[in-house]
C-alpha cells in the first residue's frame, strides 16, 4: 500500500492506494499517531484509490477516531469506492464518523 | 453448471496474504465474479486466516491451513481446516453496533463482517481439526 501525506490549511490529508489490511494497517496506524503525537487534530483520509480494506484498517481508523475525538479534533473520511463503503457501513463506522463523496466536501467539513 | 473448485494451503504466516490475494483473484476471474464481490470473498478469508495465525495457535512452529472454495449451481462454498485450539467463529460475540463511539470496542469486527457477508456460518471440531464451512448465494454477493 501507498500512503500520500500532505497538508492543506493546517488539514492534515492521507492518501491511501491499494489495499489496507493486516499486513499494510500497521504501517498506516504508525503514520496516524505520529502526526498525532506531533499535534495534528484535523485529519482527512481521501480513500479514492483504495480498493480494499479489511478489519484490520477498520480497527486503526476507529483508535484514530477515539483520539481525536479526546482532543476535540476532526477527522473526516471520503471518496470511498463500493466495496469499501459498504465494509464501514456493514461495520456501523458510518454512524460516528463523517463520511462525504468527494475530497472537496471532505475540507468543507474539516 | 459444472462445479468450479479452488484448494490450496497457507502456512500460519501474516505473509501469505499476498498468495491468499492472488489465489481468490485468480478464482473470482474464473468465475466471471464483480471486483466487489472478489474483496468480499477475500475479505472472509483474510478475517479467518489472521485469527487462526494469530490466537489459533500456542507453538511457533509452522503449521498448514487448509482452504477449499467451491462454486456450484450459483452457491460459494468455502471450507477452512487447521489444526489449532478449538475456536467456534460463529459462537464468538459480535460488538455493539448501535452503542456509542466512546463505547465502541476495538476488537470482534471480523467475526461480525464474516456473519454479515456469508449466509451460513457451520462449525465442526473434527479430531484435532477445527472445520469451518461458510455458505453464500452468489448472486447476492
Amino acid at each position: 500500500m501507498e500512503i500520500i501525506e500532505t497538508k492543506q490549511d493546517e488539514i492534515l490529508i492521507f492518501k491511501l492506494k491499494g489495499r489496507l489490511d493486516s499486513k499494510t494497517s500497521p504501517d498506516f496506524e504508525k503514520k496516524i499517531f505520529d502526526a498525532i503525537e506531533d499535534g495534528a487534530t484535523s485529519m482527512i483520509v481521501n480513500f479514492e484509490e483504495l480498493d480494499y480494506i479489511s478489519s484490520a484498517g477498520l480497527r486503526v481508523i476507529l483508535k484514530a477516531t477515539k483520539n481525536l475525538k479526546r482532543s476535540d479534533g476532526r477527522f473526516v473520511l471520503c471518496s470511498m469506492k463500493d466495496y469499501v463503503k459498504e465494509v464501514f457501513e456493514i461495520s456501523g463506522f458510518d454512524t460516528f464518523l463523517p463520511i462525504v463523496s468527494t475530497m472537496d466536501e471532505a475540507l468543507i467539513q474539516s | 453448471m459444472a462445479e468450479n473448485r479452488l484448494s490450496f494451503e497457507l502456512k500460519n504466516r501474516l505473509s501469505e496474504l499476498d498468495t491468499l490475494e492472488k489465489k481468490v483473484h485468480g478464482f473470482a476471474g474464473q468465475l466471471g465474479l464483480a471486483e466487489k464481490s472478489n474483496c468480499k470473498i477475500n475479505l472472509v478469508l483474510e478475517e479467518l486466516f489472521t485469527n487462526i495465525v494469530s490466537y489459533g495457535y500456542s507453538d511457533d512452529s509452522e503449521h498448514q491451513i487448509q482452504f477449499t472454495i467451491t462454486h456450484e449451481n450459483g452457491s460459494l462454498t468455502i471450507r477452512i481446516e487447521d489444526d489449532g485450539i478449538p475456536f467456534n467463529p460463529a459462537d464468538a460475540s459480535c460488538p455493539d453496533l448501535e452503542c456509542t463511539l466512546e463505547e465502541r470496542k476495538i476488537g470482534g469486527l471480523g467475526i461480525h463482517l464474516i456473519k454479515k457477508l456469508m449466509d451460513d456460518v457451520l462449525y465442526q471440531r473434527c479430531g484435532e481439526k477445527n472445520v469451518l464451512i461458510l455458505k453464500k448465494d452468489i448472486s447476492d454477493l
